[in-house]
């Protein structure tokens, strides 16, 4: 499929879904939205090409995505659509491995790969009464510890009988990907994957709001024919099945329950001997190797709200064994805790939120004689002092220990301060708001025995007048951050002023500009200078462009010289770096 | 007479060989196999050698394995069922096995912790460990080679993200200068310096945040300092924009000192860890609402 031709069917999207919008049919009905987006970067460097590359490209020069999120209701029939989508074939998912789309550089996708390819999105949810169906991408998340968050190409059925809840759904969450080689025009090569396939199901009861009790079983399963150019090892094909029983419980004081057991059976290496050890199968579901292992997690949780407060606790276990290939990048071997809570005190003018949990790892001690113990606490207090005068504190504190000849501990205390006054004449109100973060960071090794000490300050001072007779609304900005540590001595300096002007009803000029220096002792300053230009503008009722320009000059100081690039360059690197953002939207 | 005596013993030794079989084993393993068990039956971790010279009275050429897998201290704390073993009829000259033959995972009997924990996780406790092949006759009752080998089993945790933490929201004033990025070492920490890579990725509009993690080109992918834990990015974005990306989600790829990503469940991810999503918003924009809310109503 070419360019023009998928251009011409977005389009036709575009155009029948107006059409459809503006018919005047008491059955038919649209809502949602859809909308066109455009990002153009470019970038421009002095010297132009050197080595190191002392800058390079952090987005793609044209990006062109489109989206298309109506809903369609029509008698009984409700049908949620999701499409968004890049609309650059040529492009090469930047993950090719977990993303399950890659290819060779220079090719393009043909049309499944562009429908299937996980940085897209088509999706469409018809339901009729009870029934729902869903069809092509789609985020199944039945629970915590079985679906997960990768989005699925497949199709499936969600049934509500009474109080009855039937799931079922199958697809492909990771596309096979060809193994290609390092080489000269493609240094990094492509990993490779096999084509992941999943299937799912929940059967549970169900009272809205008050609860769910249920059945997921979750099974994945890579496909080991699914490639002709198999990827090398460690990447395997791996088999998973989870099974778990959630329940949800609400009741009319307030009380909220939750629980989640879950087992796993994860074969990591398809490829190894058929064996009844170390774990045994599981049929008819699991035909166990000896890369199979099996093991279980555990969530709970409590909690209570009252009028103007609110307390919780919650428990969550994740066996080192455990895992499910919907959520691949959950950290196992762990136990934690949290407790928190929200109320008001003081005549209702001090609101404070705090939380504080432990986290225990390495609980099998795969990864070294100890566990490993981390600290959350933070706490947050605001109070409204008068009408004018309010301050916000808050202080975090995350402490991380891995004993042992191998270990490592870093403690991180951080504490912020945000005072707001604001005050009013007849003419115009005016804010003024400080904002002092101190930040302690210490990472402590044992082998080297060496202790680095992080030290960081940040202090914001925002001020924003406000004209009640004025279209014109500016604001002004003042930041310092200092990072003091052993190997670095940075000291960040910004101003920044911006406005948005009102001209009409529908239209909205805005502008800013921002200028920094940032000194990494002992160089000299870098220079860097942020324009940034636009509109929004209500073109027509519910259809709206908006458009944004932004220039990024930054000139290097000592910290960069030019003779330390090949060929030498006279005097100190420099780039300038554009980005413009437009996009159409439409509401229906 | 000396020389004779010499002679004599050479000659006894050499009959003695010539009649029997001679059977070498060379157990090449690894000193830090991969962590999974099951994972030995890929050359990386070795290799077990028995090579194999028929005689001229005993030339049997089928044999039996005996493992016995033992602790730092040389307890023995598994041993394989001999009457279960494989019988192998070795060629003549060099047998090349793979540490997973000389493993005999299916048929290692293990005490229950560690049964247990080769059920949950397919691996072992970290520590030192000694592993013992024996090479018996086909009836399981005469030794005729035996070779000890020390290894070291070691498993890697990914950093755990600090901060940002998972959905925090950043002042807009000050992250479109500057976000301070925070994660925990690799445990157990490497003798070799831990390379970390930090990647960040815009959540284009309509995406999920695993979406855009999935294909979108990192606005940020810069190798932090060797061994450090923390990076300070100057984004110099139009974050306060109202048509600006707000939502990212950012990871810390952990590599070796080669540069090969540290192993994990499901090498699929490189060696990234868990990402955390993180928002930017704009104070600015809320308080001016609110001004202007109280002065209409007011008026």
């Amino acid at each position: 499929m070419n360019q023009i031709t998928k251009i011409a069917l977005i389009l036709a999207l575009f155009l029948t879904s107006e059409v459809k919008a503006g018919e005047k049919k008491d059955s038919l009905t649209v809502k949602g939205d859809m909308g066109i987006y455009y990002e153009g970067y470019g970038l421009n460097k002095t010297p132009g090409t050197s080595t190191p590359d002392f800058y390079k490209a952090r987005k793609p020069w044209n990006l062109l995505r489109y989206s298309f999120n109506p809903v369609f209701s029509y008698g009984k029939w409700e049908i949620p659509v999701n499409f968004n989508f890049n609309l650059n074939l040529g492009q090469n998912n930047f993950n090719p491995g977990f993303s399950g789309f890659g290819m060779p550089p220079g090719m393009k996708q043909n049309f499944w790969q562009f429908l299937t390819n996980p940085v897209n999105n088509f999706g469409i949810r018809p339901k009729i009464g009870n029934t729902e169906f869903l069809l092509g991408t789609q985020y199944v998340k039945y629970s915590d510890l079985s679906t997960g968050d990768l989005g699925i190409f497949g199709y499936g059925v969600n049934l509500a009988p009474g109080k009855f809840r039937i799931k079922l759904f199958k697809g492909v969450s990771q596309g096979p990907v060809k193994y290609i080689a390092p080489s000269i025009p493609n240094p990094n090569g492509i990993p490779g994957a096999y084509q992941r396939n999943q299937w799912m199901a929940q059967l549970g009861l169900e009272k809205e709001g008050k609860y769910f009790a249920g059945f997921n079983i979750v099974k994945s399963v890579d496909k080991t024919g699914s490639i002709t150019s198999p990827p090398l090892f460690p990447i395997e094909p791996q088999e998973n099945m989870v099974i778990s029983f959630l329940t949800d419980v609400n009741t009319d004081k307030g009380w909220k329950y939750h629980i989640e057991l879950g087992q796993s059976f994860f074969t990591r290496n398809l490829n190894a001997p058929l064996s009844i050890t170390p774990v045994e199968d599981f049929k008819p579901f699991i035909n166990s190797h000896t890369s199979t292992s099996k093991d279980n997690a555990v969530m709970l949780g409590i909690a209570k709200k009252g009028s103007d407060w609110e307390i919780g606790t919650k428990f969550n276990y994740y066996g080192a064994g455990y895992y499910t290939a919907g959520f691949q990048f959950m950290t196992n071997d762990k136990m934690e805790y949290l407790l928190n809570t929200r109320f008001n005190a003081w005549k209702k003018k001090m609101n404070i939120v705090g939380s504080i949990g432990e986290r225990y790892g390495n609980l099998s001690r795969t990864a070294g004689p100890d566990l490993t113990k981390q600290i959350i606490a933070n706490i947050n207090v605001f109070t409204q002092f008068t009408d004018q005068f309010s301050m916000n504190a808050g202080y975090n504190n995350f402490g991380f220990n891995s004993p042992g000849l191998s270990g490592y501990k870093s403690v991180s205390n951080e504490l912020t301060f945000n005072p707001v006054y604001t005050w009013n004449s007849t003419t115009m109100s005016n804010l003024l708001s400080g904002t002092y973060t101190w930040s302690k960071y210490d990472e402590t090794t044992i082998l080297p025995p060496t202790t680095t000490k992080n030290n960081t300050q940040t202090a914001l001072l925002l001020y924003v007048p406000t004209f009640f007779s004025s279209k014109v609304s500016p604001d002004f900005s003042l930041m310092w951050f200092k990072n003091s540590a052993p190997t670095i001595n940075l000291t960040l300096l910004t101003s920044t002023a911006g406005m948005s002007w009102k001209m009409n009803s529908k239209f909205k000029l805005k502008g800013q500009l921002q200028y920094s220096l940032s000194t990494t002792s002992p160089f000299t300053a870098n220079k860097n200078l942020l324009v940034t230009s636009g509109f929004d503008w209500e073109v027509f009722k519910r259809f709206t462009w908006q458009l944004t320009a932004t220039a990024n000059v930054y000139h290097y100081g000592t910290e960069l010289p030019g003779n330390s690039l090949t060929p030498i360059y006279l005097g100190n690197p420099a780039y300038f770096e554009s980005i413009l953002r437009t996009g159409l939207q439409y509401k229906f | 007479m000396k020389k004779y005596k010499f002679l004599l013993i050479l000659g006894m030794f050499l009959t003695i060989h010539t009649l029997n079989a001679q059977i070498t084993l060379n157990l090449a393993l690894n000193p830090r196999p991969q962590p999974y068990l099951a994972d030995w039956m890929y050359p990386i971790n070795g290799q077990m050698i028995i090579s194999f010279l028929p005689g001229t009275v005993v030339n049997d050429p089928s044999v039996k394995l005996k493992t016995t897998l033992l602790d730092q201290s040389r307890n023995i704390i598994g041993v394989s069922n001999i009457n279960a073993a494989r019988v192998y009829t070795l060629r003549q000259g060099v047998n090349q096995f793979t540490m997973a033959d000389a493993l005999q995972l299916q048929n290692l009997m293990l005490p229950g912790n560690v049964q247990s924990l080769l059920q949950r996780t397919g691996r072992l406790a970290a520590g030192d460990y000694y592993l013992q092949v024996e090479l018996y006759n086909s009836g399981g009752d005469i030794v005729r080679a035996k070779q000890i080998s020390h290894f070291t089993v070691i498993s890697y945790q990914l950093p755990v993200l600090m901060q940002p933490a998972n959905e925090a929201q950043l002042d807009a004033h000050i992250a479109q200068s500057m976000i301070t990025f925070r994660w925990t070492s690799l445990i157990p920490a490497s003798t070799e310096q831990t390379f970390y890579r930090i990647q960040v990725f815009e959540i284009l509009p309509g995406q999920t945040p695993m979406q855009a993690f999935r294909g979108n080109q990192p606005i940020l992918d810069e190798p932090a300092k060797r061994g450090i834990t923390q990076y300070i990015w100057r984004p110099n974005l139009p974050m306060l924009d109202s048509t600006a990306n707000h939502r990212f989600i950012w990871t810390i790829q952990s590599m070796d000192a080669k540069g090969i990503p540290v192993p994990n469940a499901d090498m699929n991810t490189q060696g990234r860890s868990e990402p955390a999503v993180f928002t930017i918003v704009n104070p600015t924009v809320s308080v001016e609402k609110k001004i202007k809310n109280d002065v209409l109503n007011n008026h």
